[in-house]
Parts: C-alpha cells; structure tokens; sequence
C-alpha cells in the first residue's frame, strides 16, 4: 500500500449555515447524491480500497443507513468519530488517527467535486519525493444569482498568492492578500534558486495533500499546528528554504525545545528514511536535473520539497458556500450517465420535465407541472401546475398547488403553501411557508436558527 | 522606419575608468582590437537604424576624431552619424533633457549606452512596441530589451542584478529595482491589483540597456527634472504610474547576446565572448569596422591574427587567440584566451593566459601574465609577475623581477587628480624604476578599495568575506580611507605641530591639545590619530635630516624625541589594542624602509622603557601571523629576536617574582 486515503469529513459548514444548520455538511445533496459521495468516489475510480473517513456521530449514523451511499460505494470506509464541539482543526484530526497511519498519505476534504486526474498530484509527490503535493484550479466565475444576496457579490475575499517555478510545478511561496500588508517579501536566496517566479492568483485550492508519513510525526511532536491548510502547509513551504531546519524560540523552555527539536528531526528524517539512501545515490549518478543554468545539485540539495498540481482545464468545485453548492448542483447532474429521471420516481405524463433536470427516487410529480433546469431530490412532493425553474429542491420537500419557485433553493421537508411566488430564496430546513405568499431574495430561516447566529 | 536615434556617452562616470584610463574615453578602449564605440554603432545599423546622435562630455573631440576616420562618417554609411557635445551632459536625465529642448526626435528612438555589445535581433520588440502605441496611445512610453540570463551567467555582473516584476500577461513591469545589495525583496501590494491573475517574478534578467522609447520620454525627462539616470526614470514612471498612466514594458530574448561593458569584470567576459564567437555575425575576423590592415584570419580553436604577425620558434597559440597586426612574439610563448593589440613586441618564454594587451605595448622575456588588462605603451620588463586582476595603465612601466600581487592597479596618473590635465604623461621616462615602484604601490592599495571590478565573486554568498580578506592586510600600514585628502592634509598638519613644539618648546599638553583640535577639524578617528602620531614621528628625523642619514643617525635623533614626547603617546596609547595598532602602524613604517630595521628594536625597547608599550602587548604583535613575506623577514631580524628574548626572560622572571 503505498498511500492511505484520509478524508475529512467533519466540517460544520460555517460559510453556509443557512444550508447547514440541520443537515450536516457531508450530508447535502448535489445532484441528489450526498455530498461526501463525490470525495469517495473520486478515490474509488483511482484504485483505492480503504478510506478513513475522519466525521462526526450524525454522519456516522448516515453513512451506515444511506442505501444510495451503501451500494454506490465499494470503498471499505474506516470511519473516525470525533467530538463536535472539540473544535479540532485538520491537523488535529490527523494527530487524533496517527496510530492508522502507516504511509504517506493523501488527504482530502469531503467538500471536493473535481474530475481531475489524482495521479497527476501523486506522480509530483512520488517523481519528485516531495514531502507536500497539493491540488489547485483556476477558479470557476459563478454564474448563478445566489439567493439572499443582495447585487453581484464582488471579490470580497482576500486572494491567495501561490508562487510556483517556471514549471508550475514547484511550490515555492503561499501567502493570503490579509497577510501580506507590508507588501510581498522574497528572500533573494530563493529567487538564486528559482530565478523566475509566476505568482498567481485567483487559484482555487482543493484541499487535496499527499503527505509523507513523517509529516504526521511532525505533527504529533508540534501539537500547537491545528489546521492543515492554515498553518502546516505555509510551514511546510517556507522550510523549503531555511537553511537549518533548526530553529526555534528562545523563550521556551527547554523541555519542549527538546521535543522540536525531535520534531524537526524528524522532518530531517522523512528524507532519509529507507530508500532515501539509494535515491540519493541514483540523483548523484544521473545527469538529471531539476533546473538549468547553475550547476548545483538538483533542487539545490533541498531535502523538503513542495508541488502543486494546478489544473487549467476540468471541473474542480469546492462546496464550502451556497455560491458554490449551487453551482454543483447545476454542472454535476451533467457528468453522469444515470437517467435523469430515478426509475423509483412517480412523474406524471402530463407534466413537463426538462432534459435539464434532475428527478430524484419516490418523487411525485403531478399533472400540468412543469420543472426546468432544477434537481429534485428523494421522496418530494409536488403538486399540480408547479412551475419550478433554476431550483434546487432537496428531500422530502411538498410544493402544493400553483407555486412558481425560481432560482431557489428549498432545504429538506419544507412545505410551500399554495400559489407562493418564491423567487431567489433560500427556505431553510423544516419551514412553511405560508399560501399565496410573494418572496424575492430572501432567506427564510426559522428564528431559532437566526438565534443560533 | 522611421528614423530612430541613439544616444550614446560614457556611461554614469564610472571612477574606475577615468582613474584607469585616462588618456582614453571609455568608448573608444579596443575590444577585441575594435573600439567599444564600433560595436554600438554596428549593432544599431544592423537593427535599421538610420540616423544616430552620438552624445559625449567627455573627451568628445577624441570621439569625434575616431568617428570621422571610421566607415560611419563615409557617404556610402546607412546610418548617419551626428556627435553632440556639451560639458553639460552629466547624465542620461541632462541628455534627454537636451534632446527634448532641441527637438531632435519625432518618432519612436531606440535609447543605448554606448558600451553595449550586441546581436539581439530587436524586430519584434519593435513590432510588439508599435502594436502596443497604436492600442492604446501614449501609454507605453518604453520597452525595455532584456535578456534571459539565471544567475550565475557570465554576463551578469553583481551591480546590474535587477528584479522585476512583470505582468505574466501584457508583460508589463510593475516593478524593477536592483538587486545588488538587498537580502530581501519588497514587492508592494499594490503592483499586484492590477487585474491580472498572473504574475512573474523574474530575477533570471539582465537589463541589456537598449530601449525603445517614445518620444514622450524625453518630454518626461523634462518634466522631472530629478531624473538623472534610467533607473530614476523606470522607477518614478512606475511609481507614479497611477498618475502619468504611463507604462514600461518588455522584451525578454533568449537568444542573442546582449552585455554592457560597464566595468573590468564585464570587459574580460565580453572580449572572451566575443573571441569565442557568441556576438556572431559581429566576430574579430569579419572586420564589420572595416579598418584597413585590421583583417585577420581565423583558424582552428578560434585563433586569429591579424596581417604581419610573426612568432618564435616553440611558441603556441593554445586556443581563444586574437593577435593584431606587426605583432612579434617570442620563442616558447604559452598564450591562451588572450588579445594582444598591434605593433607588440613580447620576448621569449612569455606566458599568457586571459591577458588583454592593447597596443605597442612590451613585453621582456620569462613573464607571466593571469587575466590581467595591459594598456597602450606599456613595457613590462624581464621576470614579472602579473596575478589576476591586475591593471597597467598607460605608459606604465614595470620591473624588472617584481611579482604584482592579485588586483593591483598601476597607473602613471594620480586617483585624485582631476583628469583635465595632460601634463602628467611627462612625468613617465625620466624618473627611476625604483621611484615609480614606489609611488605605484601606494595606488595598488587605493586601487583595492575602488576597484572591485574585476574580481568575480564566485560564490555570492560570501561577497562580504573575500573583499575583507583582499584589503585586510594592508590596512595597517596606510589607513584605507575614502577620504585620502584629510588623512594627508592632517598627517602634514601633525608634522607642522610637533615641529613648532620642538622649535618653541611647547609643552606636551599642549600639543596633545593641538592634535585633539586637529582631529576634529579633519574628522579623524582616534585610531588613524594615533597611526599617523606614530608615522610622523618615525618620520620625523627624516625630515628633519634628509633621507638619506644612516641607522645610527636616525636612532640618535628619533629616541630624544620619544622621551620628549612620550606624555603625548600615552595619551593616546592606551588600551592593549591602542599598543596593537601603534605596533602595526610602526611595523608599516618600517616595511617602507628597509633599510633602518635595526633602528627598530631601539625604537620598541625605548617605548618600553617609556612604558608606552607593555610587553604583552609586544609579544602579541610578534607572534601575530604575518600576511606578507616582507614583514616575515622583519620578524626574523636578528636584533628584534633577541630583544623579544630579551622581553620573554624578563617576563618569566617578574613572574617568578611574585
């Protein structure tokens, strides 16, 4: 076994908790099928067996009885529960599981749709012996009006600087626009070695690492590293260039000095370990090299190296905001063969339902009801002379009567009353809305949900 | 095309040169046996370009001179010539203010330092130039031609390392700065929110110095009259680009060579580029100035001579070899990598290896030269020894048995010496070798501090080591001092005090006070007072007496004067490492003087009595480890070696006292 798959499903969803509050995360439907599926079978179609599925008790329990997930998935999961309210971080979770851990491993996070090829981040992580391979994208413009938002929502985010080598292969600096008031600071040692730099923005990252084993250790040894993305992989990138890898704060004492220095032993170790001896002999017979011009050694005898694989072209979706989930659902539905229409559903004849669309199983569908560019989910209810276009309606879902629903997104067991005009909304889990009511660009949550807030 | 001109001058005023070469402008000093000047001009006709403006301050009627004797100023010329000169052009900024205020150019002009070697094909840069005017007008005012070369390359010399930082897209600079001294690079926030997702960090450039440039380029030299150089001008336009919204842009070529001859470093790289062909078309044998006589043949491992050439039995032309015409070369000669400029005559067993002799220059038998510039009218005698680095101006002559230790610089005109006056070349023929060996060594040291231009830093990182190592061992005898003036003028200042003291019978506070004042007045470190007390008072018996008095005299004469003035010593002769540099400024003395080395141990047993000078402090300094072989021989004088015994025993025997 060469890499143990982790997948971090334990996330709470904190960017859209209007979505969230009562369906977890790892449970939302995109493209009626639960989110968590798309991780899984992303490692299912490269050969992966085994998966430990790092989450929570509710998805435990959900995993365990979903029928869809249980037959779709050949994957022998290893599911690891954690506490919600421990508030771990990834890199917690990864010290939490350090005992199943026997290989490098590769990490993903369970809100990750992509149709990339894995073995283009791997064959980096194995071609190079590189301690961090990651995924990234160019990011995708949303298209969609999203619900409860007022105008078109701009850039607010800070952007991300990735700075890679002219192969766009190397990792060689990650910084977040917030952190870098001071402007952008380079050590001239760096640009020696890597004497052209492409930094880039507007790079979406996957939250996909292959990680050498040791860096797990690493972990173990520096408890104060919470979060893979936020703190270990910016670390990891910057101790490509320091010169010792020994350096730590005076101010400590030297009891946990000793136990750094462990830890950054440690990291010295993950290249020497086993094979490291003959890679090392087969880099000094060979004439290949990593870069042109100087003539060091390659990678300037570096032992810790970091990749990234960024993909111009293909799908890659990160569903952490409703911006985003919303755009899943519309482009998912298109990369299966499934029929659009679940065998188990009961449509009528004299409805009409678009190519476009997505009718999940048990789903009633009555007469002079007409669904366009909209994905339906299991067991929902709709009555006659519905128009629903450019919605997303999740499970168990009963739309009476003569409702228009436009551009919006109705969460599990929601009741909209007779005649209701919804457009560009969010109607939260579990809500009525009331007959004949005329909604726009709202987001109708119920008020112990706003108290949660 | 429409006409685009060029300016050319001698580059930023480099010291170096001036000091160097006197006698010649910087563009007319032979590469590869052809003026600097020459390969500017035939790498702009080759682009097309059809009229030049030639702009020099300096030494312009020479310029003028060699222009009107070349192929340029013929009728059948394809690009026209014109030299302007002013006194007034002090930089690019002065330059291009003056082009602006005459009106000289209409249309896009292409901007070249006139020590710029090159083949780079600009054609699409132009294309891409026009394209980017006609888009948007008046928006790029300049595009810049870099050359890709990582760090490492020859060409690149530590001075012109830039960064800059470029959208990956339109290839604009956002930022350009020099590299040279900087551990860290800044970028601000601000050149990243231009819109682009892209960007690159390029530190893999080298600036070659040829621009092409709008017209409004000029205008904006004048409107900032701050602008002096084109780093000024690249810098303020970026700065200010939200303002102006003017933008630079750039070409970057990979192939095609590209360099400025901005220091000796860069010299030796181009020449031996040159001779190794990478300039193509531009070669030694193309004879692309179309002198007559300056044909040359080229035959295996790029050898080449000129017409009239003639070489002894036993001597080879190892490889990389251009020898210009009526050049005589001995028997047994070894020369490699080497330019040997007309009319030579070298002897017999004479070692070459990436030399740069210009003309008729001499050279004896059995010498050796390392990587060593040799200038015009030079003889080098019998038996010397050129290491590397080593620069002979003109009319030098040298030896015969000397060996010029790394770096050294001989010049017959002095650094500080403005450089209008020609009178100095008198000065050469009729002064004695020993006398000239003299007054160059002095230069050789001055030389260290101002001339790093030909040392190559192999390693960068430690830049800061080699050059504290290079100037270190001389720092005892002459404090190496920018500012050589004060020293001089305050070391005369300091004679004139203690000879008043003598002749009125001052007192010694006195005199301490004067110096005090003195110091001040000079802004002289407490360290050089006391260096230069010593020397003048070691000094002053010569002075006083001629320097022509023997041992005996000069002993008789200093010790009263150091009983006398031994209140002033200690004033300033204090802590152990006060005694140390007193001790090393003495040794300096005596180097000089060979001489009176036996006046030596008088000197230091009557300080010691005097208790100016402890014996710790005496021992440390004999047993510190000497860097030259000349204060090694004065260690082992015998007379110092028994005084140091003498210090030994007594002190073992004060400890055996106690």
């Amino acid at each position: 076994m060469e890499l143990q798959a982790v997948l971090m499903a334990a996330g709470g969803g904190s960017r859209m908790m209007d979505l969230t509050y009562n369906t977890p995360k790892p449970l939302l439907p995109v493209g009626n099928r639960p989110l968590i599926w798309y991780p899984l079978n992303l490692l299912e179609r490269v050969g992966f067996e085994e998966v430990i599925v790092i989450t929570t008790k509710e998805v435990q329990k959900a995993l365990s009885t979903d029928q869809r997930l249980k037959t779709d998935v050949k994957l022998r999961l290893d599911v690891v529960c954690i506490q919600e309210e421990a508030d771990m971080g990834t890199a917690d979770a990864l010290r939490h599981i350090q005992q199943k851990i026997k290989t490098d491993i590769l990490v993903v996070s369970c809100d990750l749709i992509t149709d990339v090829a894995l073995h283009e981040v791997v064959d980096l992580f194995r071609a190079h012996s590189a301690t961090l391979s990651i995924l990234m994208s160019k990011v995708h413009e949303f298209t969609e009006t999203v619900p409860g938002q007022k105008g078109k929502k701009k850039a607010g985010e800070q952007r991300d600087f990735v700075g890679v080598d002219v192969t766009g292969k190397r990792l060689l600096f990650m910084a977040n626009e917030a952190d870098l008031d001071e402007g952008l600071v380079l050590r001239k040692s760096i640009m020696r070695k890597h004497p052209r730099m492409l930094i880039k923005t507007g790079l979406l990252d996957g939250h996909l690492y292959c990680l050498k084993r040791s860096v797990v250790d690493f972990l173990v040894h520096n408890k104060c590293v919470t979060s893979i993305r936020g703190e270990l992989v910016p670390y990891l990138v910057r101790k490509q260039f320091s010169k010792s890898l020994n350096s730590q704060n005076a101010t400590e004492d030297s009891e946990k000095n000793q136990k750094q220095q462990d830890a950054h032993h440690n990291l010295e170790l993950l290249s020497t370990s086993k094979d490291e001896a003959l890679l090392q002999l087969a880099r000094e017979r060979s004439c290949w090299n990593d870069h042109r011009g100087d003539m060091s050694e390659a990678y300037h005898g570096g032992k810790l190296r970091c990749y990234v694989h960024i993909m111009e072209e293909g799908m890659c979706y990160r569903v952490n905001t409703l911006a985003a989930y919303i755009e899943a659902n519309r482009v998912v539905p298109k990369l299966f063969e499934d029929p659009p229409i679940h065998p188990a559903a009961v449509v009528s004849e004299r409805s009409l339902v678009g190519s476009d669309s997505i009718i999940g199983p048990l789903c009633q569908i009555s007469d002079k009801t007409s669904i366009k560019r909209s994905n339906v989910g299991t067991s929902t209810t709709i009555k006659e002379k519905v128009k629903i276009t450019n919605s997303i309606i999740m499970n168990g879902v009963t739309i009476e009567e003569g409702c228009n629903i436009q551009g919006s997104v109705i969460c599990n067991n929601a009741v909209i009353g007779r005649g209701a005009d919804i457009k560009y909304c969010l109607v939260g889990s579990g809500q009525h809305v009331e007959p004949e009511a005329e909604r726009t660009n709202e987001v109708i949550v119920g008020s112990d949900q706003l108290m949660e807030i | 095309m429409k006409s685009i001109t060029c300016y050319l001058f001698n580059s930023e005023f480099q010291t170096i040169y001036r000091v160097t070469f006197h006698f010649s402008h910087q563009a007319l000093l032979p590469l590869a046996n052809v003026s600097m000047i020459d390969y500017t001009l035939e790498f702009l006709t080759s682009t097309g370009v059809q009229e030049t403006f030639v702009f020099c301050c300096w030494m312009a009627s020479k310029i003028k001179e060699h222009l009107q004797k070349s192929k340029w100023c013929r009728p059948t010329s394809p690009n026209v010539v014109h030299v302007i000169t002013s006194d007034l052009y002090r930089s690019l900024g002065d330059v291009l203010r003056d082009v602006d205020t005459k009106a000289l150019v209409r249309s896009d002009f292409l901007l070249v330092y006139g020590d710029v070697v090159s083949n780079i094909d600009i054609s699409q840069a132009l294309q891409e130039h026009k394209q980017r005017r006609n888009m948007d007008k008046n928006v790029s005012v300049m595009t810049m031609i870099v050359k890709e070369s990582p760090p490492g390359h020859k060409t690149r010399c530590e001075d012109d390392d830039i960064i800059i930082a470029m959208d990956g897209k339109s290839k604009r600079i956002l930022h350009y700065q020099r590299a040279q001294a900087l551990k860290r690079l800044h970028f601000p926030m601000n050149i990243f929110h231009s819109g682009s997702d892209e960007f690159e960090i390029r530190f893999d450039l080298l600036d070659c110095h040829i621009s092409i440039c709008s017209p409004q380029v000029a205008e904006l030299f004048t409107d900032n009259f701050d602008y002096q150089t084109k780093n000024d001008f690249v810098r303020g336009l970026l700065v200010n680009e939200e303002i102006l919204g003017n933008q630079i842009h750039m070409h970057v070529t990979k192939d095609g060579y590209g360099a400025r001859v901005s220091n000796l470093l860069m010299y030796d790289t181009v020449s031996s580029d040159t001779i190794r062909r990478w300039v193509y078309p531009i070669t030694p044998e193309a004879n692309f100035a179309d002198q007559e006589g300056q044909s040359c043949t080229h035959s295996r491992h790029n050898v080449y001579r000129e017409t009239g050439v003639s070489l002894g039995h036993g001597s080879q032309m190892e490889e990389n070899v251009l020898i210009g015409r009526n050049t005589m070369i001995g028997a047994n000669c070894t020369i490699s990598n080497t330019v040997i400029g007309a009319n030579c005559v070298i002897g017999d067993n004479v070692t070459l290896d990436r030399a740069y002799i210009w003309n008729r220059v001499h050279i004896a038998d059995d010498v050796k030269v390392k990587q060593s510039v040799i200038c015009d009218n030079v003889e080098v005698k019998h038996r010397v020894v050129l290491n590397e680095q080593c620069v002979l101006a003109y009319n030098v002559v040298v030896g015969p048995d000397i060996t010029l230790p790394e770096g050294t610089v001989l010049s017959m005109h002095h650094p500080d010496e403005e450089d209008d006056e020609d009178d100095d070349e008198f000065l050469s023929d009729d002064n004695d070798v020993g006398y000239r060996k003299d007054k160059t060594k002095q230069k050789g040291i001055n030389g260290d501090t101002m001339f790093p231009g030909l040392v190559l830093n192999a390693d960068p990182e430690s830049d800061s080591e080699s050059e504290v190592s290079e100037g270190s061992h001389d720092l005892g005898s002459h404090p190496a001092s920018p500012e050589l003036d004060d020293v001089k003028v305050f070391q005369n200042e300091v004679h004139g005090t203690l000879q008043r003291g003598l002749d009125e019978n001052i007192s010694c506070d006195n005199l301490v006070l004067e110096i005090n004042s003195l110091k001040y007045a000079y802004n002289i470190s407490l360290k050089e007072v006391m260096q230069i007390l010593i020397r003048v008072v070691l000094e002053f018996p010569f002075h006083q007496q001629g320097a022509q008095i023997s041992t005996a005299q000069y002993s008789s004469h200093l010790l009263p004067l150091l009983k006398k003035w031994a209140p002033v010593f200690k004033n300033y002769v204090k802590r152990p490492q006060d005694q140390l540099d007193c001790l090393a400024s003495m040794e300096g003395v005596f180097l000089e003087r060979e001489t009176h080395w036996a006046a030596l141990v008088k000197v230091l047993m009557s300080m010691y009595q005097l208790e100016i000078l402890e014996e710790e402090g005496i021992m440390h300094w004999f047993n510190q480890g000497s860097t030259t072989d000349k204060s090694q021989q004065l260690r082992r004088n015998q007379g110092l070696l028994k005084f140091i015994q003498w210090l030994q025993e007594a002190e073992e025997s004060s400890e055996g006292d106690e």
